[in-house]
C-alpha cells in the first residue's frame, strides 16, 4: 500500500540518509519501499507516543533513527523475495535461529522440524489476498531482528504444544472433591468473592507476577530475567503483593460481616476446598491463545 | 494483529521481542503486562522466548575473544610479576607489627584444619560475632552468615573427636556425607587429603594454631614443647597464608583445661567436644558451636538449641540451613544443652564449661517422630538405613513398611510415600498418586498428566547452593525448594514442587 505524497510524513532527505544507514541497496531495497516500510512503522506505532498524541517532526525522526534499520533493510528484502537479503538473512541467522528453536523444545530434531517449518512460513508460502505474504512485513525494526524471530518461535512452539494436548488446566488436575466439614459453605463463598474482587483490583504487574509464580510455577530468576529487575526485586514485589492482597482479603471478609478472628480462620481454608478457579480469576481472556487469525503473525 | 492488547486479542511477535528487549513505551509495557497476567499461552511464549544462559555466556565470551587474544600475552607475564612482588613484600615485611584482628586470625586459621595432627575450633571470632551481655541469657537471634562459617570449620573438628566405632561414623563410611560437601565449598583449595577419618587422630587434645596470632604479644616458654606438638613436615605442608614459618613454630600446647574438657568430652561420650585452649584470651567470654546432624551426618536446619545452667536461666537458637549454631558470651559454668527438632528425638548432654572455652559440639539426632519407622528400623538393621533428614522419610517408609498404615482413598496397597514438610505423596499398586497436604489425615487423587503408569515417586531435596541463595529470600520460597519426583513405566520423568501439578522434566 503506497502512501500518497500529501500523507508522507518522511522527509525524502532523511528517508535518503535511512536508506543508506540501513545498507538497504546490498539487499535489493529501494529506496521508495524502505521509505514506505519507515513510513507503515511510524504510523503503526504512532512513533511511540500514545495512541490520542500527535508526533511531531522531531518525534518522528527520533522514531526512525531509533530503529534497527539494518535488520529492517534486511527482513523487508526477505519479505519482498530479494535473493540476496535471503542469503544476508541465512548467513545471520540460520545458525542462531535453529539454536534457539533447539532451546525451545529441548530436542534437536523437533528444533530443526521447527525452525524448519518457520523459514518456509517467512519464505512467504502463505498467500493473503491474492499475493504472497510473509510474516517479515510485521517486524517493525523496534527489537532486534533475532528478538523478533525468538517470539514468534516462541509462539510456534506454544501453538504446538496447545495442539498436542500437553497443557493441562490447573481446574482440571484437581477439581475440589469434598467440602472440609469444619468450614461452613457460606464462608467459602464469601471467602470466593472476596478473593474474587481482590485479585480483579490487582494491578497488571503484580496479577503478573501472581500468575507466573503460582500458576506456571517459574523461578524468581526467570522471571527477574523477563522484567530485568534483579530476583530479589522480584521476591521482594511477590511478598508485598501477596501481603498486600491477604490484608484486602482480610478487609472484604470483614467488611462481609465476619468477625476478624473467623475471616482469619478462613483464610486458613485449604484452597482446594473452595470451589474456585484461580487460574480463570488471575486470567479473564477468554479468547483463543495466539490466534492464527490477525493478531498473530 | 492486535495493536491495542485487549483481553482476547493477542500480541504479536514484535510487540512480544519490543517488550522482552525493553524497547516498550511504559504504556506499552503496562498493557503487555496486563495481557501477560491474564493470558497463560502469551506468558509461556514470553518465558520461552527467554534466550538460554549457557548460550549468551558463550556468545559473551566468544565476543571478548579479541580481548583475551592481546590482553593474555600482556596480562598474564604482568599477573606472574605482581605475585611475585607480593609475595617478595610479605616475606620481608617485618614481624612486630600489631597483633591481628580476631577476623584475621579466623581467616588465617581455616587451612589449618585440614592438618593431619591439628586441630582447630573456631573460637576467635566467638566474641565479634555476637554482642550479648554475657550474665545475660536470651533467646539468640537467628544464625546468621557470620555464625555459620565458623560452623563449617567444626564439622571437620568434630569429625576427628568421634568415636572410631561409633554408629554414625560406621553409617557415615557408607554414605556419602551431605555436611562434607557444604564443608567443601568453605574449604580452602589448598585441600587435597583423603578422607579425613582415615588420617584423624580421635579425641587427641592438640594445639591451637590459633594462638600463633597472639603469640607476638605474648611470648611463650613453651616453645619446644610446640614444636614437638606439631612436627617439621606438618609445618612445611601448612599454608602460610601470609605468614612464615617462624610465625607458625610459636605455637603453644595446650593448657591442662583444655585437656581435662577433652577428657570431660571422651568420659562423657559426646559426640565431639573439642575445647580450644584459651589461657591467652582470658578476658574473653565462653560460647558453644556446633553443628546437628543426622545419624548419616546429613546435617538439620532449623534446630532450637536450648542452653539451660544450674539456676535454670536459658538461651535458646536455632540452627541454620547447614546445622550449625552458635552461642557466645557464656559465663563459665555447667550446662545442659538440649537439641530438639520436629521428626527427630530429642538430645540432651551436659557440658561444663570454664572461662573463655570455646565447646565445639556436634549432636547426632535420630529420627524419632514417626514410631512405627524406629521400631521396624530395629528389626530391619536400620544401620544402613540412609535417612538424611526428617522430610526425607521414603526410604525409611520404604523399607519399613510403614505406608501399611496409610489408607488410601483407592483402599489399594501402598506402594510408595513419601513426605516433605506436612505434605505427604502416596502411590497405591495400580499407579494412583495421592497427596495429602495435612501429613496423611485428608487425601486427593492426584489426576495423572502423564501417560501410562506411575510406578515411583521420590522426594529430590534442595540443592545446598539454592537453598543458601534462596535464604536470603523469603522463607515460604525458600521452603518450595524440595521437589517431588515421579517415573512413569515408559521412563519419564515429573516434577512438582506441591505433589498436585507436574511438569515433565
Amino acid at each position: 500500500m503506497e502512501l500518497a505524497p500529501e500523507n508522507r510524513l518522511l522527509p525524502e532527505k532523511l528517508g535518503e540518509e535511512l536508506w543508506r544507514v540501513a545498507g538497504a541497496e546490498p539487499v535489493e531495497v529501494s529506496r521508495a519501499e524502505f521509505a514506505e516500510a519507515l513510513e507503515t512503522i511510524g504510523a503503526r506505532d504512532n512513533f511511540g507516543l500514545d495512541p490520542e498524541k500527535r508526533a511531531n517532526e522531531r518525534q518522528r525522526e527520533t522514531f526512525w533513527r531509533a530503529l534497527h534499520l539494518e535488520e529492517l533493510a534486511i527482513a523487508r528484502g526477505c519479505a519482498l523475495g530479494r535473493e540476496s537479503a535471503w542469503r544476508r538473512f541465512l548467513a545471520q541467522y540460520q545458525k542462531q535461529l535453529i539454536r534457539a528453536a533447539v532451546e525451545m523444545t529441548g530436542s534437536a530434531a523437533l528444533g530443526e522440524e521447527l525452525a524448519s517449518a518457520l523459514y518456509s512460513e517467512l519464505f512467504g508460502l502463505t498467500e493473503r489476498e491474492g499475493r504472497r505474504w510473509s510474516p517479515l512485513l510485521r517486524y517493525s525494526g523496534r527489537g532486534s531482528l533475532m528478538g523478533w524471530l525468538r517470539a514468534i518461535l516462541a509462539q510456534r512452539r506454544v501453538n504446538q504444544y496447545r495442539k498436542i494436548g500437553r497443557e493441562t488446566e490447573l481446574g482440571e488436575i484437581e477439581p475440589a472433591a469434598t467440602v472440609s466439614e469444619q468450614v461452613e459453605a457460606e464462608q467459602l463463598e464469601g471467602l470466593r468473592l472476596a478473593l474474587k474482587m481482590t485479585l480483579s483490583e490487582a494491578s497488571a504487574e503484580e496479577r503478573f507476577l501472581l500468575s507466573s509464580y503460582y500458576l506456571d510455577q517459574h523461578t524468581l530468576h526467570e522471571m527477574s530475567r523477563v522484567l530485568r529487575v534483579h530476583e530479589a526485586t522480584i521476591s521482594r514485589k511477590l511478598r508485598r503483593a501477596t501481603e498486600r492482597l491477604r490484608k484486602q482479603l482480610l478487609r472484604t471478609l470483614t467488611a462481609r460481616g465476619l468477625s476478624r478472628r473467623a475471616a482469619e480462620e478462613a483464610l486458613g481454608t485449604d484452597p482446594r476446598d473452595v470451589d474456585i478457579n484461580l487460574r480463570k480469576l488471575l486470567q479473564k481472556s477468554e479468547g483463543d491463545p495466539i490466534s492464527d487469525q490477525e493478531g498473530k503473525d | 494483529m492486535s495493536r491495542n492488547l485487549q483481553p482476547g486479542i493477542h500480541p504479536d511477535a514484535d510487540q512480544l521481542s519490543v517488550f522482552v528487549e525493553g524497547a516498550a513505551t511504559a504504556r506499552e509495557q503496562e498493557r503487555m503486562l496486563a495481557h501477560l497476567a491474564e493470558c497463560g499461552e502469551c506468558r509461556k511464549a514470553v518465558f520461552l522466548m527467554q534466550p538460554n544462559e549457557e548460550t549468551q555466556r558463550a556468545a559473551a565470551t566468544l565476543e571478548k575473544g579479541w580481548m583475551w587474544r592481546w590482553l593474555v600475552p600482556v596480562g598474564l607475564p604482568a599477573a606472574a610479576l605482581a605475585c611475585g612482588l607480593i609475595a617478595a613484600v610479605i616475606y620481608i615485611r617485618p614481624r612486630g607489627g600489631a597483633p591481628e584482628t580476631p577476623q584475621q586470625m579466623a581467616s588465617a586459621r581455616q587451612p589449618e584444619t585440614e592438618r593431619p595432627a591439628t586441630t582447630v575450633a573456631p573460637v576467635a571470632n566467638a566474641g565479634a560475632d555476637r554482642i550479648a551481655p554475657s550474665g545475660n541469657l536470651e533467646q539468640g537471634a537467628p544464625t546468621t552468615k557470620s555464625e555459620r562459617a565458623p560452623a563449617a570449620n567444626s564439622t571437620q573438628v568434630a569429625q576427628f573427636g568421634r568415636p572410631e566405632n561409633s554408629l554414625a561414623s560406621n553409617a557415615a563410611s557408607n554414605v556419602p556425607r551431605k555436611e562434607n560437601r557444604i564443608a567443601g565449598g568453605l574449604r580452602p583449595p589448598t585441600s587435597k587429603s583423603g578422607p579425613m577419618t582415615a588420617r584423624a587422630a580421635p579425641q587427641k587434645p592438640v594445639a591451637a594454631p590459633s594462638a600463633s596470632a597472639s603469640a607476638d604479644s605474648a611470648p611463650t616458654a613453651d616453645s619446644s614443647l610446640a614444636q614437638k606438638s606439631i612436627s617439621t613436615t606438618a609445618i612445611s605442608e601448612l599454608p602460610l597464608n601470609g605468614r612464615n614459618v617462624t610465625d607458625l613454630q610459636r605455637l603453644q600446647p595446650p593448657d591442662k583445661g583444655a585437656a581435662a574438657q577433652n577428657d570431660l568430652a571422651r568420659k562423657k561420650e559426646l559426640p565431639a567436644l573439642q575445647i580450644q585452649d584459651a589461657s591467652v584470651q582470658a578476658q574473653t567470654p565462653a560460647g558453644i558451636s556446633g553443628r546437628i546432624t543426622d545419624r548419616t551426618g546429613a546435617t538439620i536446619g532449623g534446630v532450637t538449641v536450648t542452653l539451660r545452667d544450674v539456676s535454670g536461666k536459658t538461651r535458646q537458637t536455632t540452627t541454620g540451613a547447614d546445622g550449625s549454631f552458635h552461642l557466645a558470651q557464656l559465663p563459665a559454668g555447667q550446662y545442659e544443652l538440649t537439641a530438639a527438632a520436629a521428626g527427630f528425638k530429642t538430645s540432651q548432654q551436659s557440658i561444663e564449661l570454664k572461662p573463655s572455652e570455646m565447646a565445639m559440639l556436634q549432636p547426632v539426632l535420630d529420627v524419632g517422630k514417626m514410631s512405627e519407622v524406629v521400631e521396624v528400623e530395629a528389626a530391619t538393621g536400620a544401620a544402613s538405613v540412609e535417612t538424611e533428614s526428617a522430610n526425607l522419610s521414603q526410604v525409611v517408609t520404604e523399607m519399613t513398611g510403614v505406608h501399611r498404615a496409610v489408607a488410601l482413598p483407592s483402599a489399594l496397597p501402598v506402594q510408595a510415600t513419601v513426605s516433605h514438610g506436612k505434605r505427604v505423596l502416596s502411590l497405591d499398586d495400580a499407579g494412583n498418586l495421592f497427596v495429602s497436604r495435612n501429613e496423611g489425615k485428608k487425601w486427593k487423587k492426584v489426576k495423572p498428566q502423564w501417560a501410562g503408569k506411575a510406578v515411583r515417586i521420590e522426594l529430590m531435596p534442595p540443592p545446598s547452593g539454592e537453598a543458601s541463595a534462596k535464604a536470603k529470600g523469603e522463607a515460604a520460597v525458600a521452603n518450595e525448594e524440595a521437589a517431588f519426583l515421579l517415573t512413569t513405566d515408559s521412563g519419564t520423568v515429573w516434577s512438582s514442587k506441591d505433589g498436585a501439578h507436574w511438569h515433565q522434566r
